[in-house]
Formats: C-alpha cells, structure tokens, sequence
C-alpha cells in the first residue's frame, strides 16, 4: 500500500526540488497515515488502484486533497507570506478546524503550514515594481503660476503710464495684486506646501529680498554717493531709481518654477521604484535635482533677457538670478518638508543686505567710517548689484548643496499620507 | 477601583465598533469608576461626537491614530544615535528570519526596541518626526540586508522601505502620547483594551511604565483583521508589518494580566500567537434579553409549516442552497413556507438578493389554496420593520425552525437570537455555530442541502422534539449570551486582577499618613468611603511609598500596608 502511495505523491515527476524538507517530512507522515484505518472514501480510492496501479488524472484530488485546495487558493497561497495568512484567508472561505480533518490535520493552523511550505519556490520572481501614480500636470495650478507674472506685468505698465499720486497708488495696489496671486499661486500644485507642516513664515524674508531687488541697488548706490536726497519716484532714470524688469523677470518664472518642481517629481518616481537601495537612489537622484536647477536658471535667465528689452533697463542679470535661485530652492526644500534650513538662510541672506544698507548709513556718524569700507570697495569694484549678488548667490549656493544632501533622501519622496 | 478603558475606533464615537458593548458594560459596573482613553480612526468619526457617557465616567482622554501632528522638536545628537539604536532593534527583529529557536530571542528584542522607543518619546518627544526621518529608513535597509534576514525582506525596494516605514509611524503613533504620566493611565488600578492592536499598546506601555495591570478583550482577532485587510502591498511590505503585528500581538499578549478571547475561533487564535492558556478566559458577548422574552415563552404561537432566515443577504450566507434544501423540503412536506427576513448589505447583497428572489421565483410556482384564490409564492423576502414582519422577535416568531445556511460565519448572532426565541434551529457547521448551539438545535455540513433538507423535515414531522430543543436551546443562551453574564465575568475579571495586584494608588489623610483600605476595590455604598480633601498619589509618588512593594509579614507592614 505504501508504495502505491508513493506513486501518488503529489507533483513528483514535475519539481521534485520545489518542495523544501518541511513538505517531504510530511509526505511521509501522510504516507504513513493513510496506511492507518481511512475513512470510506479513501478505503474506496486505494483499492481502486489495487487493481490498475497506473496514476489516474481524476484520482489525485482523491488521495493529495490538500493540492486540489492548494489549487482553489492558489492566489491566497502565491500571495502569502506567513502560514498564518494563509490560515486567514482560508478561514474567510469558510475552512474550519472540522474541514480541516477532512486533509488530516489537527486545525485550520497546521493545514495552513502544511500549504505555505508546500508553495513552490523557485520559480518565485520579484513581481515587476509597479509604478506610483505620478503626479499630473492640471490646469488649475498651471493657470495659477501665471497669475503673478500678469499681475506685476500690468503693475509695471501702470507704473509706466502714470505720474505722481497716481503712480504711487498703482504700486501699492499692483504689489498687493502681486502678493495674493503668488499666495494663490503657491496654494497649489507642486509648489504647494504638503498640508502637515506648520506654515513656515518665510513671506517676510521674502517680501524683504524682492523688495530690495526693487529698490536695493538704487539706494545703495544714493547712499554710497551722499544720497539719497528724494523718495522712489518710480522712474527707472530717477536719483532713486526703481527696477521693474529683475521683479517682473522673477514673477514671471513662478510658471518655469513650477514646471521645473513638477518634472523633477515626475522624474523622481521611476527612480523611486526602480531603486533598490537608498545610496542607488540618491546617486540617480542627484543629476536630476541639478538638473532641474539649472533648467529653471536657464528660464530665468531668458525671462530676465526679455524684459530688460522689454522695459528698455538694465537687466541686472546676477542678482536676479542668484534671487531666482534662492527663492526656488527654498520653496522646492520647503514642499518637501524641511522646513528648518530655507528660512534660516532667507532672514540670514536678508539680514546681510539690511546690514549693508545700515553699514553705508552708520558710516556717516562721526567716527564710523570706517563700517562702510568694505561695503564701499564692493561697490567700487563690481557696482552696487554686487551686494545683493554676494548675498544671495552664498544663499543659493548654500540652499543648492543643503538640497543635493536632503532631497536626494527617499524619505523626501514619501508619498503624503492618505487620511483614512 | 479606577479602570482605564482603552478602545481604538471604539466606544465613546458614536460611529466606533462595539459600542453597545462598552456602554452596557460601563452602566452595568457603576460601582467602579472609569477613564476612557480613545484612540479615533477617522476625522468624521471624531466630527461624529460622543455617545451620552454615565456619571461613573470620570474622564475621557482621545487622541487622533488618522493623523499626527509633527511636534517639530529635533533631536540632540544622544537622542538621534538613542533613536537610531532601538529602530535598528525594531527593524531586526521584524527581518529576522523565523527559525523556532532564536523566536523567543527576536521577541524580547522587539519588545525592548518597543520600550526603547517609548521611553525615548517620553523623556525627548518628537518622535513623530524621527519615525518619518530618513534614520529611520536607513534602519529599514539595513536591517533588510542584513545577512539572516528573512527571503522576502531581502526582496525590498525603496518604494517598500518607505511604506513600511510610514506604517510603522502610523502603527506607533500611541508611544507620543503623554498618556502614560501619573496623573494618566499611572493613576488607574486596572487597564482593559477592548481590542488588540492599538488600542491595547497604551496599556502595554502603561505596564511598562507604571505596573499597571492589562487585561485585553478580543471579540475580533486583531492579527487576523490585518492579514485579511492588507491584500495590495508588495510582499516584502506584508512580511515586515505581519511580522510587526505579529510581535505585537505576542508581546500584549505575554503582558496581559488576562486575556478575554469572545469565543473559541479567537481564542484558538491567540493561543497560536503565544498566549499562555491559563490567562485566557472566554466571555461570550451579551445580548438583551428582553425584547424576545415574549415570544421565547410562548412556543405554542409559531406556525408548524415555516420555515424563517434571518439575517443580513450577503453571498456568504448561501441562500442559494437554502433555496435549494427548501426544494428537497418541498418533496417531502409540500405545505412548508419559506420567510427570508434580511435587508441586503451593499451592492453586492442587492445583487445577490435579487439572484436569490429569481432562484425562488424559478424553483417555486405561485401557488394558491383553490381555483379561485389569488396564489403568492411559498418563499416569502421580507424585510425587519415591513408590515408583516415589525419586529426581530415578531420574524422569529413566525415560524417553527430558524434555518441558518451560511457558509462563512463568525460570531452567529442570528443563531443566539433564535435560541432566545425559543426556536428550535438547523445550521451549517461553520464559524462558532457548534459552540454557540451546544446539543441544542440540529448541525449540518456547510454546502450541503440534502442534508440541511434532511434535518428541517425531521424537525418539521417531530412538534415535541421541536419544542424540546427550542426550550433548551432558550435556557442555553439565557445561561450564555445575556447581557448580565457577560457584566458579571468582567466584574469577576477586574476584582481576579487587581486581587493579584499590589495596591497601586496611597490615599493619604491630613497629616500626609497613609490611610490603609482607603482606595477599595469595589465600593457599594453611595459617596465615598474617604474625605474628598484626602490626597492620591499614584505608585512612585512620595518617596517612602517608591520602593519595592513590602511583605504583609515584615514589622513594618503596619505603617507601610498600603504600600505593600
């Protein structure tokens, strides 16, 4: 009978060495069990082959049930990864401990033991990673980043049309017209912020940079020379002079900036699912967050280009882009969730042109000028954008290599949390 | 005795899961006090409210599991290696291979991992943020490429590292709690989950913390509801978090002072995951009584010929061969009726529902008494509150044999209902039917309706064996399932724990002498037994009362009793 048995044994022909020692150990036991007194069915089935000892297809369900239950769950057992899934999920079809007599185990548990190690392993491939759901371009946020280029195109036109009062008025308006739009522009998209953080505070540094990237230079250059002796009057030949084109410039490339932000996590996904470790991820990383700096400078560089010509001033090219670059690398750091480093180097960049300005004006005082000489060799050097370029460009480049270090960390990329 | 009630998705939420269970049990243990320590699932759970809480609640503690606020604090460069120290733990005990000999091993190293992390969080906080960090990360990785991690855990991307990882911060979550002071879960005499899972790790950290006893009550088992909920992940993700949850459950588990498994299927469960046998006592839930009282004492109203499923329509309960078994019944006793008394669950239940009534409508002509009589079809789908079936009790009442059919069964709660009526019953060996049923109604396989057929005609042709087994059946379940009965083995539980249990709070007069016996067990008597002005510390509070606790026959026993 035992070797009628043998002859039965589940699957031997096709993958003997699928199975590990677990499973041949309880082979034999079944073996030796079925010897023992056998319920009908089974006295019935072995005798059967008594007399035609050639493997019937349809018997073997008979004598291994436990195959033909392995082969109704089969998507339970490729998937299971402990016994005792394999146990749940049995027990939500309805297998009990009775049931489980009738495959000669004690309970639901040894059944489910027996299967797990019973599961075929070598030809076990990883599935294909699947890929995340990137996130897609939409036409709301699209359309937002827009908002503020339009808003300072039309101030700066108005500044341009008008005199006085009037000219005033146009630019308080226009820079609150300026301020909601980029608020609304930073609202969504993937310059948003995730909403778990704190909001971060970073609006008066930046309000304090772009005003000065206004304003900043003019009054350098007044303050190092005697002045300044009047107000802004808005003319960008004045005394004062006023510099539209590096503001129009920088809110224009809210759009470049955000289509840069977005292709950078557009690209980051495959990276994500197809790295298998975290320094692997990193490396792939890393050209990709240069990348999309430099692709968001070049932008910059030609939105800049265009309205110098436009607006018929200087373009003002290393401030603003040095500006352009610290301003992104904050918002790109800060919707990633480091919130600690952007505004820490936006109130120190600031810091620094407030104390430039101030150094300039203390000089005058009697005994202090000394304060306002390097201030004064930076100016007499490379012009008064200098400061502002210096200020900024040590901010950006701090910021770009704080960014190559976090951002090419897989725990930046995690998606956000669904709340159940 | 103050007990900490600690209930996850649960209880006082209006939405949470087993509610009515929680508040019969507060209302009925009056004589004790309790705190309830909330953990909400969702925010429209928490927008949902409270239910009305008895005046034996003294205060409520929720907390959010849905979402966890980032408390920002950074951590110094002891608490980061501290942090990184115990994660690597944790995730070395979640990789490591499953050999039968080095288990116990892995298990105190998660455990301590587990007690790491929870100290930490108390003496640092913010460990919310380190959760998510990318040390935490890192952690994971190398703990998957660890040489002896197990196969699929080796197999694990980034994407998998990070899903576990943030898992692990959700699963967590109850260590940033400041729960666990003695002005909190330090000050009650007794903790009791109503759940495993999240809901029992605050206690588990309070026994860590303060020595407060756990006692854990499972009608579901935890471990298995995860096993069959997280279907989607990779492998490498499902083996880490099971083997999470399943040290876990083993650690709460081997902590608990006693364990309440609802019935047998749970407690086989738990015993499989390292519960000791002897902390394990099976409480049935209980059911209210009175609503079928009236119609459990009067058998003689049900009509002879019917047959009645109650329930709710889902495929699991296998209509379809109930339809087919009342066919074979046909054969047999042509005059039988069939009453199908359940609203459908979801779109699927609708589908099936509809499946069902046109298997009836196939199988079963109309049929009428003579030439002349509008006929109506022998199967008959109603619904609870319909004008012919007002009430649960009134749909049991209605016929002689309550048949269940199902295939899938956890807890029968229509079987318990039936056998308060009264009712004699046949039904599929499946779930905790034969626990529930005991000798008292008819088994049969699941999927057989011959056989399920069989049994109801040898009921239907037998009145006295009928009423035989529905009385006992109703005695059975009185004896069982009631509402009191399962009041009454908590009770027993609390007093069995804290009996064992050294006196946990020192009620101290004016003077600031102890006052022994000033903090009872149970009090029966309206008010309190002590001034109000008199102060309570919890254990560790004043210095004399910190240390070990003393031996009843030491000398000093008289002073320091109730420390003792």
């Amino acid at each position: 009978m035992s070797d009628l048995g043998e002859l039965d044994l589940p699957g031997t022909p096709g993958s003997p060495g699928a199975w590990d020692p677990q499973s041949e150990e309880w082979l034999v036991t079944e073996t030796a069990l079925r010897d023992g007194p056998a319920e009908a069915p089974g006295d019935r089935a072995t005798q059967t082959t008594g007399r035609k000892p050639a493997p019937v297809p349809g018997r073997r369900t008979a004598v291994d049930p436990v195959k033909a239950l392995m082969h109704r769950h089969r998507e339970l057992c490729e998937r299971a990864v402990d016994p005792l899934e394999i146990a749940a999920g049995l027990e939500a079809h309805g297998v009990t401990d009775r049931t489980a007599t009738r495959f000669r185990h004690r309970d639901v548990f040894s059944l489910a033991e027996e299967m797990y190690a019973r599961i075929p392993r070598d030809a076990d491939t990883p599935p294909p990673p699947t890929p995340r759901a990137t996130p897609r371009a939409r036409a709301d946020w699209a359309l937002l980043t827009l908002l503020p280029g339009a808003a300072c195109a039309a101030t700066a036109v108005a500044i341009h049309l008008t005199q006085g009062q009037s000219r005033l008025i146009a630019a308080v308006v226009g820079a609150l017209a300026v301020s909601l739009a980029l608020r609304a522009a930073l609202s969504r998209g993937p310059l948003a912020m995730p909403d778990r953080t704190h909001p971060t505070g970073t609006a008066t540094q930046t309000c304090w940079l772009v005003a000065y990237a206004a304003l900043g230079d003019g009054l350098l250059r007044a303050a190092v020379t005697g002045g300044p002796d009047a107000l802004p009057t808005g003319a960008a030949d004045a005394p004062w002079p006023l510099a539209t084109a590096p503001v129009l410039a920088l809110t224009l490339a809210c759009a470049p900036a955000a289509w840069s932000a977005h292709l950078f996590a557009v690209r980051v996904r495959p990276k994500l699912t197809a790295s298998r470790g975290l320094e692997e991820f990193a490396a792939s990383v890393r050209p990709l967050l240069l990348g999309t700096f430099s692709l968001h400078l070049c932008a910059l560089t030609t939105l800049l280009a265009l309205c110098a010509t436009a607006l018929n001033e200087p373009g003002a090219y290393a401030q603003a882009t040095t500006l352009g670059a610290l301003l992104f690398l904050a918002r790109l750091l800060t919707t990633h969730g480091f919130t600690h480093a952007p505004p820490l180097v936006l109130t120190v960049t600031a810091t620094a042109q407030a104390t430039a300005l101030a150094t300039v004006f203390a000089a005058r005082l009697p005994g202090c000028a000394f304060l306002s000489t390097p201030v004064e060799a930076l100016v007499a050097t490379w012009g008064p954008g200098s400061v502002q370029a210096l200020a900024c460009g040590i901010g950006a480049l701090t910021l770009l290599i704080h960014a190559t270090r976090k951002l090419t960390r897989a725990s930046a990329h995690a998606q956000p949390e669904h709340p159940c | 005795m103050r007990i900490g009630l600690l209930t996850e998705g649960g209880y006082p939420y209006v939405s949470g899961d087993a509610r009515l269970w929680c508040d019969r049990l507060v209302r009925g243990l009056e004589q004790h006090e309790f705190d309830i320590y909330a953990l909400s699932r969702s925010e429209r759970q928490e927008d949902e409210g409270w239910v009305e809480l008895p005046p034996q609640v003294s205060r409520v503690r929720t907390a959010p599991l849905w979402t966890a606020e980032d408390d920002g604090v950074g951590y110094g460069r002891r608490a980061r290696r501290r942090f990184a120290e115990c994660y690597g733990e944790l995730a070395a005990a979640l990789c490591a291979g499953g050999s039968e000999e080095s288990s116990v091993a892995e298990a105190d190293r998660f455990a301590n991992a587990l007690y790491g992390l929870a100290e930490l969080a108390r003496d640092e906080g913010g460990l919310v943020g380190a959760l998510r960090s990318e040390t935490a990360v890192r952690a994971l990785e190398r703990a998957c490429r660890a040489p002896g991690a197990r196969r699929t855990a080796r197999e694990a991307r980034v994407p998998d590292l990070l899903a576990v990882a943030a898992h692990l911060e959700q699963a967590l979550r109850p260590l940033s709690l400041d729960w666990y002071e003695d002005d909190g879960l330090g000050a009650v005499d007794l903790c009791h989950a109503t759940s495993g899972g999240p809901a029992a790790l605050p206690g588990l950290l309070a026994h860590h913390f303060g020595g407060v006893p756990l006692l854990v009550t499972e009608y579901g088992v935890r471990l298995r509801t995860h096993y069959l909920a997280d279907t989607e992940s990779t492998p490498a993700v499902r083996s880490l978090l099971a083997a999470f949850h399943g040290r876990l459950a083993a650690e709460i588990y081997g902590r608990a002072a006693i364990i309440t498994p609802g019935n047998t299927h749970a407690r086989r469960w738990q015993e499989r995951c390292g519960a000791d046998r002897e902390k394990l006592r099976t409480v049935y839930p209980g059911m209210e009584t009175s609503r079928f009282a009236e119609v459990g004492e009067s058998p003689e109203c049900a009509d002879p010929d019917t047959l009645v499923w109650v329930g709710r329509v889902e495929p699991t309960k296998d209509l379809i061969s109930l339809l087919h078994a009342f066919a074979e019944i046909r054969k047999e006793e042509p005059k039988t009726r069939l009453g199908i008394v359940g609203a459908p669950s979801g779109a699927e239940g609708t589908a099936y529902l509809g499946h069902c009534k046109a298997l009836a409508a196939q199988l079963f002509p109309d049929e009428a008494e003579g030439l002349h009589a509008v006929g109506d079809n022998p199967v008959s789908f109603e619904e609870i509150g319909g004008p012919e079936v007002p009430s649960l009790a009134e749909a049991y009442a209605s016929g002689a044999v309550t048949v269940l059919s199902s295939v899938v069964e956890g807890f029968p709660i229509s079987l318990v209902e039936a056998m308060l009526c009264g009712r004699a019953t046949v039904s599929t060996d499946v779930g905790a039917v034969v626990e529930v049923i005991g000798g008292t109604g008819l088994v049969v396989p699941p999927r057989n309706p011959r056989a399920l057929a069989e049994a109801c005609v040898a009921l239907l042709r037998d009145p006295e064996r009928r009423e035989r087994l529905g009385a006992a059946a109703r005695a059975r379940a009185l004896e069982l399932f009631t509402v009191e009965q399962n009041i009454t083995a908590f009770h027993g539980i609390y007093l069995e724990i804290v009996s064992r249990t050294p006196v946990h709070r020192v009620v101290l007069d004016d003077t600031g002498e102890p006052l022994p016996f000033a903090a009872p067990a149970e009090a029966h008597v309206p008010g309190r037994w002590t001034e109000h002005s008199a102060r309570v510390v919890a254990r560790g509070g004043p210095g004399w009362a910190a240390g070990p606790p003393v031996r009843a026959t030491t000398p000093v026993a008289a002073t320091e009793g109730a420390a003792g």
